[in-house]
């Protein structure tokens, strides 16, 4: 089972380049000359990686995100700071900074963090639910906040704002890639290094507490480099939901593991995933792309509620 | 040495006593602040109180803390689904020298080793913190209510387990479960609405005339047991 899964996805990533509104065999890519090898090269490669490392983040902030918050449905998304990120990404645009856009996601993402931090911290004990309500109405807030942005903004810029938020995998060449390739290297690496703390979280806060863990500074660390790559994904790619709230759900379920067992697990699938939802997207024979959110919901959402019925039945 | 002085906040009242390499038994009736005064001293409550030769449990980490002090809550909480008992003891071992079967094998529970945590009962549940208090095995391990989810003899199991001086250090035990707290003979300390009301021996605490006080009639000592007068 666990090797097909493996085949399985290094298949779809081997094949993801070559199929598209235009079909590329094997033996063009590698003359320089061909126009397929342009396409190869310049979008369809870089298009695959894109894929694979935002979608390897968006899953491995999620598991970090629901250990810390010790709630199954946290996620950059639901509690807002991918909403946060794409708000400043759009107040970039308005106000003409399209060059730092990156920053701008990268502000809105830590000043939801640092708010939701904030709120935390004026908590007793962490109540979950509660967080999850707040990030609920951030979330609200900031997307009345982006209505006012189109209102206040030109033809152009709503236009731009509308496609930013939809979420699409659209690239040209290297040069995002590097980024979002050292983004993922870097969250992957922090988040192994914090293993043990994870592993202490995934019981309670208290017991990581009396087994000697600085809960509040590792919880600090973790969700200041999740909101820095988020940052980075959203600022490139736009907001992308779901992958990060269903990839971890359904890889523990698959491998039935505790949760600090499947760091390189969900990482790696989390990518796959997002590489053959963006596959299918490409491919559905429409006039132009279909929104590569739309994909990960589409197929994400029947497949999440099986896995969910199906548990049920085995515990 | 442990020690906590004139500590107030919204339940505890103005708490002060100390506790030289001894056990405890912590008593008092229902939300009279015993639970949150072990998370005082633990430091899971932050405070400028505790003292344990002479660290304040709440401002180190790492093994300064855990070697002072462990908390063994009342009920198994545990986030991840799939965590199973052994990796879960496996993050306690710190500073027994049991190996983790023989602490299964001592509580009779090695059937549940490769089980998922969240599939276990309430009593299988409590046997398992009682095991990761064994395999911490800090200075001062606060035990609270070790056996209200247990059937009898799993309880005798535990009482006999308590005796045993070489399996943990020092024992602070909440219990309402008196009979135990009898037979175990330690200190006693009574709580209520927050205040310390009765700190002593249990020879003093266990008098007929104290637990006419303390529990009115519905307490009997019969046939030196005590007994929940129904």
């Amino acid at each position: 089972m666990r090797i097909t899964l493996i085949l399985l996805a290094v298949f779809i990533i081997l094949i993801s380049p070559f199929f598209g509104q235009i079909e590329l065999s094997l033996k063009n890519i590698i003359d320089a000359s061909k126009m397929d090898y342009q396409i190869f090269w310049d979008i369809r490669l870089p298009r695959t990686l894109l894929a694979f490392f935002v979608g390897a983040i968006l899953a491995l902030s999620g598991l970090v995100f629901q250990t810390i918050f010790r709630n199954p449905m946290s996620t950059p998304f639901t509690l807002g700071v991918a909403s946060g990120a794409t708000l400043f990404t759009a107040i970039g645009i308005v106000l003409g900074f399209t060059a730092y856009i990156s920053l701008f996601a990268f502000i809105g993402a830590m000043i939801t963090v640092i708010v939701l931090f904030l709120i935390v911290s004026r908590f007793e004990t962490v109540q979950t639910s509660s967080l999850l309500l707040i990030g609920i109405a951030l979330s609200f807030f900031y997307s009345a906040s982006l209505m006012i942005l189109f209102f206040i903004s030109d033809l152009q810029e709503s236009y731009e704002i509308v496609r930013f938020t939809m979420g699409s995998l659209d690239i040209v060449g290297f040069e995002n890639i590097y980024l979002i390739s050292i983004a993922a290297i870097f969250i992957l690496t922090l988040v192994k290094r914090f293993q043990y703390n994870i592993k202490l979280l995934l019981t309670s806060h208290e017991l990581a507490y009396l087994k000697g863990i600085d809960v509040k500074r590792t919880n600090y660390i973790l969700l200041l480099g999740i909101s820095i790559v988020v940052g980075i994904c959203v600022s490139i790619t736009g907001p992308i939901g779901f992958v990060g709230l269903i990839v971890p759900h359904i890889i523990k379920t698959i491998m039935q593991k505790s949760a600090d067992q499947l760091i390189y697990p969900i990482f790696f699938y989390g990518g796959v995933f997002l590489v053959f939802c963006d596959l299918i997207a490409r491919n559905l024979g429409t006039v132009s792309d279909i929104p590569i959110g739309v994909v990960t919901s589409f197929l994400g959402a029947p497949f999440f509620i099986y896995l969910i019925l199906k548990r049920k039945k085995s515990l | 040495m442990l020690k906590i002085n004139n500590f107030t906040n919204y339940i505890l009242k103005d708490i002060s006593f100390s506790l030289n390499n001894k056990n405890l038994i912590i008593l008092g009736s229902n939300g009279a602040g015993k639970t949150t005064l072990s998370k005082v001293l633990c430091g899971i409550i932050d405070n400028d109180s505790v003292t344990i030769n002479n660290i304040n449990p709440s401002k180190v980490y790492g093994d300064k803390k855990t070697k002072l002090i462990n908390y063994i809550p009342a009920k198994l909480d545990i986030f991840d689904d799939y965590m199973s008992v052994k990796e879960f003891l496996e993050l306690n071992k710190l500073y027994s020298n049991l190996k983790i079967d023989d602490v299964l094998d001592m509580l009779e529970i090695s059937y549940l080793k490769n089980k998922s945590c969240k599939t276990l009962s309430s009593g299988e549940s409590q046997l398992l913190l009682y095991a990761s208090a064994v395999l911490h095995n800090a200075m001062y391990t606060i035990l609270d209510e070790p056996t209200s989810n247990l059937d009898p003899k799993k309880v005798k199991m535990i009482y006999g387990n308590l005796q045993n001086k070489d399996i943990l250090q020092n024992k602070i035990i909440i219990s309402h479960n008196l009979n135990l707290s009898f037979k175990l003979g330690y200190d006693i300390l009574y709580l209520e609405n927050g205040k310390i009301i009765f700190d002593g021996t249990s020879k003093q605490f266990f008098e007929t005339s104290n637990l006419y006080k303390f529990f009115g009639s519905s307490v009997k000592k019969v046939d030196d047991n005590i007994l929940v007068d129904l």
